[in-house]
């Protein structure tokens, strides 16, 4: 769906981002990945009595540089509080985060959306960024027959996160997609989060609304919680931008509520209305005192901040000679920018490398699901193997074919070209005895051409690449064969 | 044999010439406890072996004389509020009982690491909420001077222990006066140290940014001591202070003749207070005065709201901190609950005693949406104004004051079912828990036969500068020598 008939659509986005920390935000447990239940854990993390919390600094760091790279006005002093409510994975009957002074506010992020058709960049305001502590992980028994068990999991309690909020600027499912797309690529550049949604460290919740078109005034808005698949998001709103619209034509007022999306049904049902909303007594932690960033400490870390997609993707765009939609492909991940600029040095032409790149080497490593950081082919073979087509040792055909293979086991690609008998029929009296056996037993297509029907040319030029077994450069076989027939022409 | 009132450095003096070994000290002061323990009730529990074992190792040092500190061999108490790996810490509630810390609180780790040997947790009310110690699943303790009197709260096991001979220091805490205002029933020194002097890592909290852990003993020298242990900047506590601990026992020279004492009018009007108290404090002032102190008046002007503001703060925080009593990982958990609604409720509602949930209730109604900019923002503006009172009239003199107490201790049961009334017997008190001021309670006369205490207060920090005045005032005054009386 692109755009609703009756209504405008109207979303904000809550996105939590793990933070790429060594420990928990406020305890010295090791943030882990799969290790057995409750093995990552410390007293902090328990609420043992007489714990107390300590702020981690390296949090702090990358929550500063995800600010500073979505433009956003760093506080000098933020302060954490308590949310408080009673869970099982809620080991001190409260969570810290950030509340009425969060560590930043403002910002945007240049978003691509499709629009009319057409490509464009969509510039998305950001409310706020603020920190705060991960809840662990309530396992119900429910599959176990006879059991009704609940078993708590405290690996993940404590674990920070970055709540990064939009404002109610994006308009369709599919823009909302984009916008996600787009922090995931900004927090992974700033490697300040591994934003892996499958594994949980970059989840999403979003308010929606529906408006009739024209209208200024927002409507009532739901919260669909836990849109923790890529797959889902775009799902999932369409089915609550189709439940709200019914509601809406019927004449009916959407509640205040808070959503559930299930992909079994692909419908949202309410989790529970707002009346009964908690009161989370939200209060200053008193256990921390205000989290004070000096000027000079926030100026510090935008200098060190890494060159960030969108000032990459304007350079690759001016130095070299890329299309805007070229360069964006090759910026979105920075292995990926770095990649490119590696092979591109190390061959000479960024052009040719980058056509490479997004017509082959993008597609190999999509069909085998990895990421380029995790492929075999090394940027040195790359720009070897465009080599080899360039000096007219391998056909453009037969070096597309090597690059699944070396994207997965890598290897020489002079040595495979060699190895597989891809080396270019470059012996010009083989070449010439087979375009006369294809002249030889194509003499009325040849006519044909000479009457004028000049694109009987590639039809003979396909017949001579069979006759090879496509080893033969075609920019050869072609002035031969237009050489022959010419020449046959003047006889 | 040194006395069972002996100060810290008599202890030592004794140790140290082998009049006595710390097994020696370990075992009176464990025999005595036990001797008491039907009449005081003042200790939650006793280590016996531990302590034996440490006294022998102690005893080891000294012979070799490599003491640790001036606290080595030498029997102390803490309060059943502050984590001791391997220990039961139950907060005198029935929702930790039995609980075994894994790890030690910072101070109780600095006591250890100086020689001292805990002997015991001592008996308090519940999570520290109280006055009297009798909201105890333990039992009321009993003040030493009248077995039928309140040893005060929450920290009256501690007072009670020291005043009894039991053992010479001991620690407590103290969140709006649960040090100084047992010390001043009981007869013994009580010192609250600035707010973040000594690490609450390990502190079981009630307020946390009110709760400050204070240490029991005889005299003034005696608490000097066990401060330069116990004090300092901990990693493990965000609110601690980074400032270096001074050497406190070097300021105690005996000397006020440079210091201005201030006596605020707000507290010494005769509604309210009893005027044997009120004669006691004045008392010991013009003591003072005798000695070279200068004495002025100054005005605390919004004393009459401390009270209210401080159980606003208390209480929210309180209602927070206790959330993690759920029943799910650790201490009590009620039985045949059928739903997690149900067992929150049932643990709870067994778990903690009617003083502790009243506390809770009303804290979470403090921060309730739509009570809370009436209630806990606009205590904490008028904290702020509390801290300025302090500041203007620290410009105008050293230390501060007061009577610790409006009266000696009461009896106990005499006003259990009167919760107002028992908050009101802190409002000399709360004011320093609130400003975040180091504050002591020092013994200056009896009243009724019971201890009445002088309270001094100092600007943050002026930690040397109160314990100056209070130990001058031990050198001229004779109320500290005198002791309980000893059972038939």
């Amino acid at each position: 769906m692109s755009v609703h008939p009756r209504y405008e659509v109207v979303i904000g986005l809550e996105v939590h981002a793990q933070l790429r920390t060594e420990s928990k935000l406020f305890s010295p447990a090791p943030v882990t990945y799969g290790a057995p239940p409750n093995h990552s854990v410390h007293p902090i993390c328990l609420a043992l009595p007489g714990v107390l919390p300590v702020l981690n600094a390296r949090a702090v760091e990358l929550a500063v540089r995800t600010a500073l790279a979505t433009h956003g006005c760093v506080h000098e002093r933020s302060v954490f509080a308590r949310k408080n409510y009673f869970y099982p994975d809620l080991p001190k009957g409260y969570q810290i985060s950030q509340y009425e002074d969060p560590i930043a506010t403002g910002g945007w992020l240049d978003v691509p959306v499709e629009g009319n058709g057409a490509a464009r960049v969509k510039r998305v305001r950001l409310t706020r960024i603020h920190m705060e502590e991960d809840a662990g992980k309530s396992i119900h028994d429910a599959a176990v027959v006879g059991s009704e068990a609940t078993h708590v999991d405290l690996n993940r309690a404590g674990v920070p996160l970055l709540e990064i909020v939009s404002e109610p600027d994006l308009r369709s499912p599919a823009e909302a997609a984009a916008y996600l797309r787009t922090l995931r690529s900004v927090l992974r550049y700033i490697e300040v989060s591994d934003a892996d949604m499958e594994r949980g460290n970059f989840r999403c919740d979003a308010n929606l609304s529906l408006r009739p078109h024209g209208n200024v005034e927002l409507g009532t808005r739901t919260e669909l919680k836990n849109l923790n698949s890529f797959r889902f998001v775009e799902a999932a709103l369409e089915a609550e931008i189709a439940r709200q619209a019914a509601l809406l034509d019927d004449g009916e007022a959407v509640r205040q509520a808070t959503m559930a999306f299930d992909p079994a049904t692909g419908r949202t049902r309410v989790l529970r209305l707002k009346e009964n909303a908690d009161d989370y007594r939200y209060f200053p932690d008193p256990d921390l005192v205000p989290l004070v960033l000096s000027p000079d400490r926030i100026e510090a870390m935008r200098r060190s901040l890494p060159e960030l997609a969108e000032e990459k993707c304007a350079r690759f765009e001016r130095d070299y000679a890329l299309s805007s939609a070229e360069a964006r492909v090759l910026t979105e991940s920075r292995a990926l920018a770095a990649f490119f600029e590696a092979a591109a040095a190390a061959h000479g032409s960024a052009k040719a490398i980058a056509n490479w790149i997004l017509r082959d080497v993008l597609r190999a490593l999509r069909e085998r699901d990895v990421e380029i950081e995790a492929s075999r082919l090394a940027p040195e073979a790359l720009a070897a193997l465009v080599r080899l087509v360039d000096e007219g040792r391998t056909t453009s055909k037969s070096a597309r074919e090597l690059v699944p293979e070396l994207v997965e086991r890598g290897g020489d690609p002079a040595v495979l070209v060699r190895e597989r008998g891809l080396e270019a029929l470059s012996d010009a009296g083989a070449l010439e005895d087979a375009v006369d056996a294809v002249l030889a037993a194509h003499a009325e297509d040849v006519a044909r051409y000479r009457d004028g029907e000049t694109q009987v040319l590639n039809f003979l030029m396909g017949q001579v690449m069979r006759r090879t077994q496509g080893k033969a450069d075609p920019s050869a076989v072609r002035s031969i064969l237009a050489s022959r027939i010419e020449r046959e022409d003047e006889a | 044999m040194p006395s069972h009132f002996a100060t810290l450095p008599e202890l030592r003096a004794a140790l140290d010439a082998g009049d006595v070994t710390p097994t020696q000290l370990v075992a009176e002061s464990l025999a005595r406890e036990r001797a008491r323990r039907e009449a005081l009730n003042a200790f939650a529990r006793v280590r016996p072996e531990a302590a034996r074992a440490e006294a022998a190792a102690a005893a080891e040092r000294i012979a070799r004389g490599a003491q640790r500190s001036p606290l080595d061999g030498i029997p102390v108490a803490i309060k059943d509020v502050m984590v001791h790996a391997g220990e039961v810490t139950a907060c005198a509630s029935r929702i930790l009982e039995g609980f075994v810390s894994p790890y030690s609180a910072t101070a109780v780790e600095k006591l250890e690491a100086a020689g001292a040997i805990i002997v015991g947790g001592t008996n308090m009310d519940e999570f520290a909420m109280g006055s009297s110690t009798e909201h105890s699943v333990y039992g009321p303790a009993h003040n030493p001077w009248q077995l039928a009197c309140t040893a005060g709260g929450s920290s009256g096991g501690s007072a009670a222990a020291v005043a009894a001979g039991i053992v010479p220091a001991a620690l407590g805490s103290d969140t709006g006066g649960s040090v100084r205002q047992p010390a001043a029933f009981c007869g013994v020194v009580g010192l609250k140290p600035t707010y973040g002097r000594v690490s609450r890592w390990g502190l079981v909290a009630f307020a946390s940014s009110l709760d400050q852990i204070g240490i029991f003993a005889h005299t003034a020298a005696d608490a000097a001591c066990v401060l330069e242990i116990i004090a300092g900047h901990d990693a493990k506590d965000s609110t601690s202070l980074p400032e270096p601990v001074p050497a406190y026992r070097e300021a105690l020279t005996g000397d006020v003749s440079d210091l201005v004492i201030g006596l605020p009018v707000e507290y010494l009007v005769e509604d309210g207070v009893d005027p044997e108290v009120l004669a006691a404090v004045r008392g010991a002032v013009d003591e003072l005065a005798r000695a070279g102190a200068k004495v002025r008046e100054v005005s605390l002007p919004h004393t009459e709201y401390a009270v209210a503001t401080y159980y606003l703060i208390a209480t929210a925080e309180a209602s927070s901190n206790l959330a993690r009593y759920d029943g799910v990982r650790y201490g009590h958990r009620a039985a045949g609950a059928t739903s997690l609604t149900d067992m929150y409720f049932r643990t709870r509602s067994a778990g903690f005693g009617d003083e502790v949930k009243r506390r809770i209730i009303l804290g979470t109604y403090v921060l309730s949406a739509g009570y809370y900019d009436a209630y806990y923002r606009k205590a904490q503006q008028v904290r702020t104004l509390l801290r300025r009172d302090f500041e203007q009239a620290f410009r105008g003199c050293d230390v501060i004051a007061t009577p610790t107490t409006p009266e000696v201790a009461f009896r106990l049961g005499e006003r259990t079912g009167d919760p107002l009334r028992m908050y009101l017997s802190d409002i000399y008190t709360v004011s320093a828990n609130l400003a975040g001021i180091p504050g002591i309670s020092v013994p200056c006369g009896f009243a009724q036969g019971l201890p009445i205490g002088l309270q001094l207060l100092a600007a943050p920090l002026e930690e040397a500068t109160l314990l100056r005045v209070a130990d001058a005032y031990q050198r001229r005054s004779s109320a500290h020598r005198a002791h309980p009386p000893e059972p038939a």
